[in-house]
């Protein structure tokens, strides 16, 4: 059949964004925040207008997508929208008649649509799990046929799921996928086991094992996760509720204790993006600053016609934000242990045969370890924890160790390396062969996919 | 509401990121797959040696049929009068190995016009044959009209075989041209929903005054008349849940480019919105599933027994309960 052709899809649907492509591209093809903005009660639509640039079919084909903000790829999942007291309306589907159901848009079109009065936004993922399958099986709908323009029947999908996530969860999926879509073949990955294929890319790493320590940061959590020979060791993952929008937060924060021309959410992102990096110590930082005036920068903003200017001073955040990481307390009062210390805590809880490989190749991945030498950081810390205790050992037991090797892997490919790593797998040959197709799914139903064969492509 | 718009928002977005990067002086190197429907493939990459010049290839399953249609080859010519006017967009004298077509851009001189333009390249190859019969329905149209007033058929019936077991089919006539989609379902639910939705298609333009005007359809189960000289070559094979559709248009909906355009591009994605919109119902079948396995669960949590004793034993106060069935605890 002519679907065997056709490039498998891959979709990575994290808490804050969606990433979204096909099989052997080197990057998603979109890259947009989950979100969903439904229609909110026909009475409220019918006062308002669709929203701006949205009603008018003919704008978007006319228009250059550069001049269409919600067209790009974004880096961020936020809303900069003021309102937020549309969250609060029911969105059930059950009691209306109408179309009400076709009508919602997802993603930067819907940020753009839930300004207005008539739509209300919500994100159907929390903590990397699905909440709302009504909105993720609609979003799910609209990003295979809109926005990557594929009839699902003639393709294979590989999609990618959190740690620890519930069987029925992977059942849903799958009753979603073959029945409303009827999708070819359907592979589910668990996003580290991803992240470390993403991490064979990096020159640092020489074989292609699928055993290391994944660190998985993005938008609302961040996961510390061992993965043992491609099996999560799921009794010893360690959850930290510190991510990319704390660190946000805690910029905006110190903007506004500052004064500074504009503290929106808009800007604190932005600087967190371009502006922030990991120091090796923050004393020394501190005084650094104090010497080289040069280290504060400057933040313009500019209206859109450029006649005024905001111009926002950027300070010590630039490296205090993500500090964070490393020492917890600066801005969090019930989470106070150290990422460096989550990470050896969480390799001691592994059974001790896998505990050196998993020492030897701790693999980054997500948005919020892009910042500059959090790798070098993170690797640091980590050693020295490791060799405290073998010297500790050492003076205790009287024998020599033989060393542990702690390395941590930066690459390229790392804000977007689960999706990556799905690419990798989904574009070799036998990527089919381990998918369950349409066919098994109704020889044996929804609990078919409570297990996936393991990919080895080595 | 979830309009399908005929151009390719991917191709879009990648051109003009392209040409954004390009004209800040640090052009992207592509290698990039973009699909579409109906087995059509597209390839965006970097000219050997020189980023500033992109390959935009396609491989498509109408390709072959189209090609076949016209016996003088006027396909290729036709696309290159199509893309000839549009700035930094030329057609490639062999398509890239593996693809069926590819037309070379030149970031510096595309403009938004000739972006667009690349990405509504499927629909202007699906275009051809459309054109051919619009063309053929003018000249019919300027023959004397026969006194019973019955119509001039054309000879030609042209057959577009756009996915493995699908196909449509356009003929002219003097006064109109006729497109006839068949299509097959694999799902059984899809079968009972696409009858319904089909059904719907007729039913709609008799019910609703305002769409008078929109092109008739017919649905059946057998090969409409213009198709007999065709299908008796196929093999009756899936029959049960074959369907013809027939859309009927008339000089009103192609007498302009643009309204040829329109019409074009609606009937081209016709098969993809309408499985796109079968998808929808599902969903929303799903939904109110969800809602009401919820509100069972309610009921049964409710009629669930006490089963925990000790709290009797322990005290002697009525346990109290939310509406939910939930007991509360202090
Ligand atoms: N260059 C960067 N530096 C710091 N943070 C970034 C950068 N790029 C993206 N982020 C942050 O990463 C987060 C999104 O990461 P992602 O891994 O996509 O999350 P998720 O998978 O949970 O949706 C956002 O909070 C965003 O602000
Ligand atoms: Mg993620």
């Amino acid at each position: 059949m002519s679907y065997l052709n056709n490039p498998a899809i891959v979709m990575d649907n994290g808490t804050g964004l969606t990433k979204l492509g096909f099989a052997g591209n080197d990057s998603p093809s979109w890259i947009f925040p989950t979100a969903i903005a439904t229609a909110q009660s026909s009475n409220a639509k019918s006062s308002a207008n669709a929203p701006q640039g949205l009603g008018n079919a003919k704008a978007g084909v006319s228009n250059p997508a550069t001049s269409n903000p919600y067209f790009g790829n974004s880096t961020s999942a936020t809303s900069f929208a003021s309102n937020s007291n549309a969250f609060l309306l029911s969105n059930n589907l059950a009691g209306k008649r109408g179309t009400e159901d076709l009508d919602f848009y997802i993603g930067n079109e819907a940020l753009v649509a839930s300004q207005g009065p008539a739509y209300s936004l919500s994100y159907p993922i929390r903590h990397g799990q699905v909440e709302n399958w009504d909105h993720m099986e609609r979003f799910w709908e609209n990003s295979i046929f809109k926005y990557l323009r594929a009839e699902p029947e003639d393709h294979f999908f590989l999609l990618t799921e959190p740690p620890l996530n519930p069987p029925e969860n992977r059942e849903q999926v799958a009753e979603i996928f073959f029945e409303s879509f009827n999708c070819a073949g359907l592979y589910i990955a668990v996003q580290a086991v991803l992240a470390l294929a993403a991490s064979w890319t990096s020159a640092q790493v020489t074989d292609r094992s699928l055993t290391g320590t994944v660190i998985d940061s993005g938008d609302g959590v961040t996961h510390v996760i061992p993965v043992a020979e491609g099996y999560v060791v799921g009794s010893a993952i360690k959850n930290i509720p510190i991510a990319g929008r704390d660190i946000t937060l805690f910029i905006q924060s110190l903007l506004r204790e500052r004064g500074e021309a504009d503290s929106s959410l808009k800007t604190a992102e932005r600087i967190k993006q371009e502006y922030c990096y990991v120091c090796p110590d923050i004393v020394k930082e501190f005084n650094k600053f104090d010497r080289q005036p040069e280290k504060f920068a400057q933040f313009i903003i500019e209206n859109q016609d450029k006649t005024t200017k905001k111009v926002i001073d950027i300070g010590y955040e630039r490296f205090l934000a993500p500090e964070i990481f490393f020492n917890p307390e600066i801005a969090s009062s019930d989470f106070l242990t150290p990422l460096p210390t989550v990470v050896d805590q969480t390799i001691q809880a592994c059974p001790i045969d896998v505990r050196k490989g998993l020492y030897n190749n701790i693999v980054l991945s997500g948005g919020s370890t892009m910042f500059k030498d959090f790798s070098r950081r993170l690797q640091r810390d980590v050693k020295s924890i490791v060799s405290n205790r073998i010297a500790q050992n050492e003076a205790l037991t009287g024998t020599k160790s033989t060393g542990v090797d702690v390395q941590v892997i930066s690459h390229r490919k790392q804000r977007n390396a689960v999706w990556f790593g799905g690419s990798l797998l989904a574009q070799t040959a036998e990527f089919k062969g381990y998918c369950h197709t349409k066919k098994d799914y109704e020889e044996h139903g929804p609990e078919i996919v409570r297990n996936f064969s393991l990919f080895n492509m080595v | 509401m979830l309009h399908l718009k005929s151009h390719n928002l991917l191709i879009q977005k990648t051109l003009s990121e392209a040409i954004e990067a390009n004209s800040n002086g640090t052009p992207l190197t592509l290698d990039r797959i973009v699909s579409d429907f109906d087995y059509t493939i597209f390839h965006i990459s970097n000219q050997e040696g020189n980023k500033t010049i992109l390959l935009l290839s396609i491989k498509t399953k109408a390709w072959v049929s189209i090609q076949k249609i016209d016996a003088n080859n006027g396909l290729l010519p036709y696309l290159q009068s199509k893309y000839q006017p549009f700035a930094g967009i030329s057609v490639s004298q062999s398509a890239e190995p593996g693809y069926d077509f590819t037309l070379v851009l030149d970031l510096a001189s595309l403009t938004n016009e000739s972006v667009v333009e690349s990405s509504l390249l499927k629909t202007a190859i699906l275009s051809f044959p459309f054109q051919l019969a619009f063309q053929e329905s003018f000249e019919l149209s300027k023959l004397p009209a026969p006194e019973d007033g019955s119509s001039i058929d054309s000879q030609k019936l042209y057959n577009i075989q756009n996915r493995d077991d699908e196909q449509f089919f356009i003929k002219a006539s003097n006064d109109r041209v006729t497109v006839i989609f068949e299509t097959i379902f694999q799902d059984e639910t899809d079968k009972i929903l696409g009858k319904v939705f089909l059904q719907e298609f007729v039913d709609a333009r008799k019910r609703n005054r305002s769409i008078q005007s929109a092109p008739q359809v017919l649905v059946s189960n057998e090969p409409p008349l213009e198709l007999q000289s065709f299908t008796s070559s196929r093999n009756p094979q899936n029959d049960a849940s074959r369907r013809f559709i027939t859309f009927v248009l008339f000089p009103r909906h192609f007498q302009t480019a643009e309204l040829q355009h329109m019409s074009i591009s609606q009937l081209t994605l016709f098969r993809n919105y309408f499985h796109y919109h079968i998808k929808c119902s599902k969903a929303y079948m799903h939904s109110r599933m969800r809602y009401r396995v919820d509100s069972f669960v309610k009921v049964l949590n409710r009629a669930k027994l006490d089963e925990d004793k000790d709290g009797l034993e322990n005290d002697n106060q009525s346990t109290r309960r939310t509406i939910t069935g939930r007991k509360m605890v202090y």
